[in-house]
C-alpha cells in the first residue's frame, strides 16, 4: 500500500507527538499533514492518527483524573454528542474525495491558529447565575489548586450551547483524526465558563472516547493497518512524553511563536495541496 | 451562593467513594495505555528479531473489532504464536481503555452515586461504543 520505511514512521511519529505535546495542539494536526507528505493516502493517514489520539489522551488524562481536576459529570454528558459527531465525522470523510478534506484540514489548522493567537490569559471568576438546564444537569464542581493554594468551586452554564458545539467538534475530530482539543477547550471555556484547567483536563477525557468512536468506523471498514498503527502509536506516546517533561523546564514565548509558525505553514500548505488536487 | 451549598450535599462516604473511583478511572487509563505499548513494542522487537524486518502485512478487510480478535487468534491457533499476535492485541488493548474507562463510569453512577440521569447518558455513550465496536 505505501512504500514508507519503518524508521522513517517512527521518526515522524516521535516528532509529531512530541510537537504536540509541547505545543498543547496535540499529535494528530503534525501526524495527518507528514503522513500525506511521506506519500499515504490522506483517508489512511486520518485513520492511523486517530488511533493514536486515543493513546496520548488516555495517557495524559490518567493523570489529570488522579488529581481530581477533571469534572467526570461534564464529560461523560458531553461525550454523548462528541462520539455522534464522531462517528458522523468518520463517515463523511470514507464518502469524501480527497481534495476537501485536504482543504478542510488546513482550514481547521488555521482555525487552531487563530484560536492560539488570540489566546488571552484572562482571569477566570465565578458565574453567579447558572441556568436551569445546566443546573438539572448537576454541573458543578470543585477542585484544590496547587498553585493559589484553595479550593477553587465552580459551575458550568449554557450547557444547552455546549451539546451542539460539542457535536461539531466531535465531528471534525472524526472527519480529520485529530482530538482537536484546541476546539473542545473553546466551547468549554468561553461557552460553559469552567475555569480553565477544568477545561484543558476535561477535554482531554473526551478526547479520548471521541476518538474511539472515530476509529471503530475506520477499523469496521478495514482502514486501519495495525503493522503501520503500532509504530505510530509508539512514537506518538513517545514523543509525547518527552515533550510534557520538556514542556515544565521551557514554556517561554520564543517557542510558542515557532509552534504558531508551524501551524501557519502545515495550514496553508494543506489548503494549496488540496486546491491543486 | 446557593448552587455552591447544593455541591456540599455530598456525604463524606459518597465523596471518599467519588475519589475512589477518580482513582480506579486513572489507573485503568494508565495501565490500558502502557500495556498497548509493551505488547506493540514486545510485537515489534519480537518481528525485528525474527526477520529483520518491522513489516508486518495484514490484509485489511471490513470488519469490527471483535472480528478482528477472533480472526487473529484463530489465526495464533492453526499456526504458532507469532509477533503479529502482540501487535493485535495491542491495537485491541488500546481500544479497549477508553471503553472500560466508560464502563467503571456507568457502574460508578448506577450503584454508587445511583444517579439515574448520568446512567443513562453514560449507557447511551457505551451502547454507540458498543454498537459501532462489535456489532457493526
Amino acid at each position: 500500500m505505501t512504500t514508507l520505511g519503518m524508521p522513517e514512521l517512527l521518526g515522524l511519529s516521535i516528532a509529531a507527538g512530541f510537537v504536540g505535546a509541547m505545543s498543547g495542539m496535540g499529535g494528530g494536526v503534525v501526524l495527518v499533514p507528514a503522513l500525506t507528505l511521506m506519500g499515504l493516502d490522506i483517508k489512511h493517514a486520518i485513520a492511523i492518527s486517530i488511533v493514536s489520539v486515543i493513546a496520548t489522551s488516555s495517557g495524559s488524562a490518567s493523570a489529570y483524573v488522579r488529581d481530581r481536576i477533571t469534572n467526570l459529570k461534564v464529560g461523560m454528558f458531553l461525550e454523548v454528542f462528541t462520539i455522534l459527531g464522531a462517528v458522523v465525522g468518520a463517515a463523511v470523510t470514507l464518502a469524501c474525495s480527497e481534495r476537501p478534506l485536504f482543504i478542510a484540514f488546513g482550514v481547521i489548522l488555521l482555525a487552531i491558529w487563530l484560536t492560539m493567537v488570540f489566546q488571552v490569559g484572562k482571569q477566570w471568576h465565578p458565574m453567579a447565575y447558572q441556568d436551569r438546564f445546566s443546573k438539572w444537569l448537576e454541573l458543578r464542581g470543585s477542585y484544590h489548586d496547587e498553585a493559589q493554594k484553595e479550593t477553587i468551586r465552580y459551575h458550568g452554564v449554557r450547557a444547552y450551547l455546549g451539546g451542539p458545539f460539542m457535536f461539531c467538534a466531535g465531528f471534525i475530530a472524526g472527519l480529520l483524526g485529530i482530538g482537536a482539543g484546541a476546539l473542545k477547550v473553546l466551547v468549554l471555556d468561553l461557552g460553559m465558563h469552567l475555569p480553565p484547567k477544568v477545561s484543558t483536563t476535561t477535554s482531554n477525557l473526551i478526547i479520548g472516547v471521541t476518538a474511539l468512536a472515530g476509529t471503530s468506523v475506520y477499523l469496521a471498514n478495514g482502514f486501519i493497518d495495525p503493522g503501520l498503527a503500532a509504530p505510530v502509536i509508539l512514537g506518538v506516546v513517545l514523543g509525547a512524553f518527552i515533550g510534557t517533561r520538556v514542556l515544565v523546564k521551557l514554556s517561554n514565548s520564543a517557542v510558542r511563536n515557532f509552534f504558531l509558525v508551524v501551524l501557519l505553514i502545515l495550514g496553508a500548505e494543506m489548503i494549496i495541496r488540496g486546491i491543486r488536487g | 451562593m446557593s448552587e455552591h451549598a447544593i455541591n456540599d450535599e455530598l456525604s463524606p462516604e459518597l465523596e471518599a467513594f467519588q475519589h475512589k473511583i477518580e482513582g480506579l478511572v486513572g489507573t485503568i487509563l494508565l495501565v490500558g495505555v502502557l500495556g498497548s505499548c509493551a505488547l506493540l513494542l514486545s510485537g515489534m522487537v519480537w518481528r525485528f528479531a525474527e526477520s529483520r524486518s518491522f513489516v508486518f502485512d495484514y490484509e485489511l478487510n471490513k470488519m469490527n473489532l471483535f472480528q478482528f480478535l477472533v480472526k487473529e487468534l484463530k489465526l495464533t491457533i492453526e499456526g504458532r504464536f507469532r509477533a503479529r499476535l502482540l501487535i493485535s492485541l495491542g491495537i485491541v488493548t488500546l481500544l479497549l481503555t477508553p471503553y472500560i474507562r466508560v464502563l467503571a463510569s456507568m457502574v460508578y453512577f448506577a450503584f454508587v452515586e445511583k444517579n439515574l440521569k448520568y446512567t443513562l447518558f453514560t449507557a447511551f455513550v457505551l451502547t454507540v461504543l458498543s454498537y459501532t465496536l462489535f456489532l457493526r
